[in-house]
This record gives structure tokens, sequence and C-alpha cells, in this order.
């Protein structure tokens, strides 16, 4: 870093801006996220300050993510600074409406005043802060906000959370000249979800790219408090980058292979059975109450013209609830984690959908009744009963 | 528990892995032996002859240290097969006698005789026919101690050896256990001993000094139990539950002491892996699955560490506990540093996982059954016989105690308290 060399050895390590509390605090608050909770390396639990311009530039990295944003300032001396993140975040909510200046005082504090309040906090030297990727010139992909958010709110539940599958602790993101894919499982159940009829400028192939369950949940805030109309993605050998109007995030990315999903997409379902899925939310939330605490698990059972819903145990007792469907097949009776069914339908809002079963020991695939724009499907396995 | 005054055996094979190497090698007769391994190595004696120990050598001891305690040892490795073939010949004569067997270990057992008097007179002449039987039919010598308790049974047998009965007659337990020291009750070491010994407990009768209040004030728990004990009763944790009932352990673990520290990397994940896949056999022997692994790393400098993964459902594969004792040991291990000691433990014990798996298409269903596989040709060609591939690096004998850990911390734990 050349620039920072040359502060340093002309000794100027100064910054002083002013800025407005509210837009200040709407950065606070959209980068809390990323900052480091556990402090084993002091230096991620604090925000990089750099004023520049008329702006304020705020970082925070956990060394996993980073997230780059600003703000309008009046800059009096450029410069930067580190603060300690939480704590800043903690005291400028505090503060009246007003307007704050930061200062970089010796020692690496920060002196922060608003009206009649004056604070100095104990900052850190910022050549201790990691340096950061930078977004790359080529290849940059533009993706509609809306579809992306859609996206990995149809999928993120669905991905892995526990360390020892680590291939599956993030979600799949295919993007094609034309459509657009995400797929997340954590080896018991797949969300898939595809949009088709767009164009992808710069794609040509296939682009697949690993995105961790921490940048989707980020990534996911990002996308809901912007009023950009379409993001930028583009990546590099070790990084992902999303930019979302000012907000630059990064995320390392998954090493490993994501395992080959197509493979285990149901092909041959005999019986389909058309639901309202607000009944079956409801239905399923109540005996799932009956269930074992761990497995979670309730039994479906399909008999002519009706489905059985129910549940079990030894320390709360049984439940059943019954929902009338459009069956003529042969009886079935299949188990399932309660959880994973209920996630979906959620995730699908309450819509109709369609349950569709081959036998008690194959995937079961559940899909929205009406097709909408984007193919989602999701596909659980059953669970011995 | 049921009114009827209990009839309580405690079977104790003498120096039992020393006889059965007896058994296999005449020349071994009353000499100082060391099961465990052989001289100059690393590791802790599985055994000791009798003859061994009059020079101080019991096991557990450093190898090293029985070395130079009694420099005349033979020494020898241990064979787990032949002690099992032993144990399970005893275990089936034990059977005939009464439904209620407990094995406590590989070379003890609780007989519930309560009730036998019928079919196999008084208990006396039960404990003589029946230490007559295990003699003649497995050649090997044990103790049996008659009470109405198992601690007075227990208490009896060590009492008796070697070769000996001794019955402690019902009503008279006060008065055989007063002249006792207190470390004869099972569950008192060292620590508890000296406690013990501050209020002036040296032997069991002075407990009769203090009321219950007062030791449970001071000892808590332990302290109720042990007034208990005093009078002979079973009081406290295992020792309460009827001989025979359900006593599944808590974990199951193995570990290896390597004979030269080293920081190998392949060396030490094939030893993972054979440690792996000997809780895991275990594991299938006792049908049991476990959501927890824990890995124990001992450095050269002796600093012990354990860390543990809980998973997301139970397992009983040897590839499955490898890989989370893999990461365990990549995450903890301190880079370059010497390793000298090992260990896989698996705890937590749980219902099998009954969800299907989406993404292995019945590859764990076709590793359980090729693992079935393995553990029915090392039950008849031997533990060797069949290794995963990483693991063949990591052969080593499997060192075999006659206090299995898992079994002496029933009662070792209280001492930690």
């Amino acid at each position: 870093m050349p620039v920072e060399a040359i502060a340093s050895v002309a000794g100027t390590s100064t910054m002083e801006i002013t800025l407005s509390k509210q837009e200040l605090l709407r950065e606070l608050t959209a980068t809390q996220g990323v900052v480091e909770r556990k402090t084993t390396i002091p230096i991620l639990s604090n925000y990089l300050f750099e004023a520049a311009g008329d702006k304020l530039s705020l970082t925070a990295t956990d060394l996993d993510l980073s997230l780059r944003t600003s703000c309008t300032a009046k800059v009096k001396k450029e410069g930067s600074c580190t603060i300690p993140a939480r704590k800043l975040h903690d005291y400028v909510k505090l503060l009246p409406d007003a307007d704050i200046t930061i200062k970089l005082l010796e020692n690496h504090w920060v002196s922060i005043r608003c009206g009649r309040s004056n604070t100095k906090m104990v900052g850190m030297a910022k050549s201790n802060f990691p340096s950061l990727p930078v977004f790359p010139t080529t290849g940059v992909v533009k993706i509609p906000t809306q579809i992306l958010l859609s996206m990995i709110a149809k999928t993120g539940f669905a991905i892995a959370s526990e360390e020892s599958r680590y291939t599956l602790n993030g979600a799949l993101m295919v993007l094609k000249p034309e459509s657009i894919t995400m797929v997340a499982t954590d080896g018991h159940r797949l969300a898939h979800i595809e949009r088709s009829g767009e164009k992808f400028e710069g794609v040509s192939g296939e682009m697949k790219t690993l995105v961790p369950k921490k940048a989707m949940d980020e990534l996911k805030s990002l996308l809901d408090s912007t009023d950009a109309d379409t993001i930028e993605f583009a990546k590099d050998d070790s990084t992902l980058f999303f930019r979302i109007g000012g907000r630059l995030l990064t995320s390392r990315q998954l090493t490993g292979q994501f395992p080959n999903y197509e493979a285990v997409l149901p092909k041959d379902v005999s019986k389909s059975i058309a639901l309202q899925g607000t009944e079956l939310m409801a239905a399923i939330s109540r005996v799932a109450q009956f269930a074992d605490e761990r497995s979670r698990a309730v039994r479906i059972k399909l008999e002519k013209g009706e489905l059985k819903l129910s549940a079990s145990s030894t320390e709360t007792g049984e439940s059943e609830d019954s929902l009338e469907v459009d069956y003529n097949g042969d009886p079935l009776a299949i188990g399932f984690n309660a959880q994973y069914l209920l996630d979906f339908l959620k995730a699908t809002g309450g819509t109709d959908v369609k349950l569709e079963l081959k036998d008690a020991q194959s995937a079961g695939q559940l899909r929205p009744a009406e097709g909408e724009d984007y193919k989602y499907r999701y596909i659980v396995m059953p669970m011995r009963i | 528990m049921s009114a009827f005054p209990r009839t309580i055996f405690h079977v104790d094979m003498d120096a039992f892995f020393v006889s059965v190497e007896e058994l296999f090698d005449s020349s071994l007769k009353g000499k100082a032996v060391v099961v465990g391994g052989q001289r100059g190595e690393r590791g802790v004696v599985a055994a000791a002859s009798y003859e061994a120990r009059k020079f101080g050598v019991h096991s557990a001891m450093p190898l090293r240290t029985a070395e130079k305690l009694c420099p005349h040892a033979i020494f020898v490795n241990g064979h787990r097969e032949r002690y099992i073939e032993y144990s399970q010949a005893v275990h089936r004569i034990l059977t005939s006698f009464s439904p209620a067997v407990e094995m406590a270990s590989i070379d003890e057992a609780y007989i519930d005789m309560t009730g036998t008097e019928r079919l196999h007179g008084p208990p006396l002449r039960a404990a003589d026919a029946l230490h007559g039987r295990i003699k003649s039919e497995t050649k090997l010598n044990c103790s049996i101690g008659i009470g109405g308790s198992r601690l007075m049974a227990k208490i009896s047998s060590a009492k008796a050896k070697p070769h000996g009965l001794l019955w402690a007659i019902a009503g008279h337990e006060k008065t055989f256990l007063a002249p006792l020291d207190v470390r004869d009750i099972p569950g008192v070491g060292k620590v508890t001993e000296k406690n013990l010994q501050n209020f002036g407990i040296r032997y069991i009768g002075d407990f009769s000094r203090y009321d219950e209040a007062f030791l449970e004030e001071h000892f808590g728990k332990w302290g109720l139990a042990l007034a208990g004990k005093s009078r002979g009763e079973d009081a406290g944790g295992w020792f309460d539950s009827e001989v025979g009932a359900d006593s599944e352990p808590k974990s199951i673990s193995h570990e290896h002491t390597y004979n030269q520290d080293t920081a190998d990397v392949a060396k030490i994940e094939a030893t993972l892996m054979r440690l792996s896949e000997m809780v895991g056999r275990r594991l299938r022997e006792a049908d049991l699955s476990a959501r927890t692994i824990q890995l124990k790393l001992r450095y050269k400098d002796f600093t012990t560490i354990t860390r543990a993964q809980t998973l997301p459902a139970a397992t009983q594969l040897d590839t499955e506990i490898f890989e989370q004792i893999r990461r365990l040991f990549h995450k903890n291990w301190r880079k370059f540093s010497e390793v000298r000691l090992l260990g896989v433990q698996a705890a937590a014990f749980d219902e099998d996982n009954a969800q299907a798996d989406l993404l292995d298409q019945g590859r764990r269903q076709r590793w359980r059954n090729a693992m079935l596989a393995v553990d029915r040709m090392r039950d008849k060609f031997g533990e060797s016989s069949v290794s995963l591939a990483a693991g063949i690096k990591g052969g080593f004998r499997e060192r075999t105690h006659e206090n299995p850990v898992e079994l002496r911390s029933t009662f070792g734990d209280k001492d930690k308290k």
C-alpha cells in the first residue's frame, strides 16, 4: 500500500470530518453483521474509517466477509483511523439527531463530538487492519435485486449449519446467459430454484459459484434494504464480490465440490397430491408439538381422499390431524422431519403446493402449485418411522 | 430392590492376564511376569504376576518403572483375544449358576445368587462348586467373595485372594469391616483417603464416630455413600443397581502411546484411523451409536488436551469417526509439535439416525454392511486381519488393561469430586 506508506513516513496521520448522525448510523447498522464477534484478532472488532473527497468510507471484516460502505461527509482533513465497531454503534444510537464531528487524535484515539456530547474512543493503528480484495474490472454480471433476494429466501434455509459437512455450508449459484439457478442442501433436504428468460451479459456457458451461508445471510439483509434494481456480481480466484448500491460485500470462496445435486432430483414420482399451503402448515405445526423433540418426526398417511398427519412421543403424547385431498392411489405411510416441511411452507408464504411421493423410502418433493416465473422444487428425504 | 435377603457373589480372577499367558507358556509359572509390553517400551503395565507384585509392580504403572522395580521380570505382550476368549468361558460358567450375571470388567463379575439355595445349596457350598468348575474348565484360579451386597462381596473377594473363598455373613458386616483400612472400600483412592485422615478416619470402623449429616456436609453425596458403605450397604451410584441391570457404558475409548514421540502427520493419521476403527468396532459390538467424538492429544511435554465434536447424527462407522477425529486433530494440533499419546472416544450414545440421507445414495448403508463383514472376519482371524487402508500403518499391538478406563471410572471418578 504505497499511499499508506507515504502517509506514515510523512507523519501526517490526521483525519477530521463532520457528518449527519442519521446517515452514519444507517451505515453502522448495515455493517454490524460483518464485525467479528469473537475478538481473537482485536483489530477485527474495529471499523476502518477512511475520509477522502466528500465522503467517509467504512469497512468491517471478519476475514471471511468484508463489507465496505460510505456516506457523505464534510472532510476537513483527509485521513483514516480505526474505531471499535460495536461500541461506536451503541454510542451513536444514543446521540441526538445532529451533526457529528470525528477527529483522529494521538495514539490512535478518536474524538467524537455531537452537540454537547464529547467522547474519546480508544482506536488501534490502522496499519493492522487487513488489506481487502479489490473489485475486479472485468467479468462483472448484473443480477436483478428482487430475483436474487427471492432465490436466497427460498433456498438459504436448506444450507447445512453443521460444520462437519463444510461443502454444504453454502448455496450453489449457477449463472447461464439466460438463466440463474440456486441450490442448497444439508444432505437431508434440498431446495432448488431456477429462473429463466433473463439476460445475463458477460456470462458465457455456465458460471458456478458456491456462496457461503454467512455471505447469503448478509446479502439478504443488504438486498432487503437497497433501492437499486440490480446488483453487480464478480469473482476472482479466492473472493466473491457483490456490489449493492454504494455497498460492497466480499466473501471468501468456499473450497470444495458441491455435491452432484442433479443426480438426486427425483425423476419418477408416482403420487401427486394438491394441498393448501396454509392448511398444511397449520396441521403440521399442530401435530409437531407432539413429535419427538430431537428427530421431529411426523408421519404422513395417504389414503383415498384423505391425508393424515400424526406424531407421538413417549413424553408428550400423540396427535393427529387430517386433510381432505383428491387422491385415489394406493395407501402410503411416510415419515418426515416436521421442521423440514415447515421451512418450505414458510418460504412459499402459504401458497398452494403439490406434494409428490414415490414410496416410503424415496425422497418426497414439494412444489408451489402454480409455476409463476420461477421453477421451484424442494426435495426431502424421509425418516424411518 | 427386593426385601428378601440377598446373596451376591463377586468372582475375581487371580492375576487374570498373567494366568492366561501362563497357560500358553508354562515356563512363566511362578516367575515375575509383567504383561503389557516389552522391556524399554513405553506404555503401562496391564497386569503383573504375584511374584512381580512383591516388588511393587502393579497395573497402570509405566513399563519403565516396572523395569526399575523388578529388573528380572519377564515382559510379555498382551493378547486381548486370549483374554476375551477366557473371559467368555468364565462368563458361560457363571450364567449356568444364575441368570443374573454382570461382568464388571474382563476379569471380574457379580452374580446375584439370591434364591438359588434349593438348586445350589448354601452360599459357601455353591461358591465352592463354582470355584471348582472355573478351575477345572479353564485351569484358572479365581477368588470369590460372598456378601449381602455387591460391596460386601467385592471386599470379601479382595480379602480371599489368592484362590480363596470368603463369606461375609449377613448381620456381621460392621464387625467385619471395622478393622479394615478405608482404602479397602472400592472408590476410595488417595485423595479421599487423605481427606478422611483429616477427620481421623483411617479404618472403616472410624466412620461410626460421625453421623451422616456431618459426612454429607464435608463430602457431599459421596460422604453419604461412604457412611452407607461403612455399614456394608450398596450405597451410591452404580453400586445401587441390581446385578445384571442395564449397565450400558457412557463412553467407549481407545488410546495409543507411541514408543517414540512423533510429529509425522502420516503416522499420526494412521494411528487415529486405527483408533477410530477400534472404537467403531466396539460401538457395533455393543450396538451403540455415538453423537460425540472426542480427541485426546498428549504432547511430548505431557500437556494434554481433549477436544470434542458433536455430530448432527449418531454414528458407529469407522470412517465417520475418523473424519471427525482428523478434523479435530488438525484444528487443535500445534503444528510440528511431537505427540506422545492419542486417544479417540465416542460418547453421548443415541439411537441410530432415522433420517435418510439425500446425497449418500445408500453409501452409508453399504459402509455399515462392509464394516459388519469386517467385524466378522476379525472375530474369526484376529483384530489385525482387516484394516482400512489409512489405518494399516497405524498398526500397533493393542494394550489391554485389566481395569479398562471406562469401568474404572465408575469407582475412581468419585475421588475427583
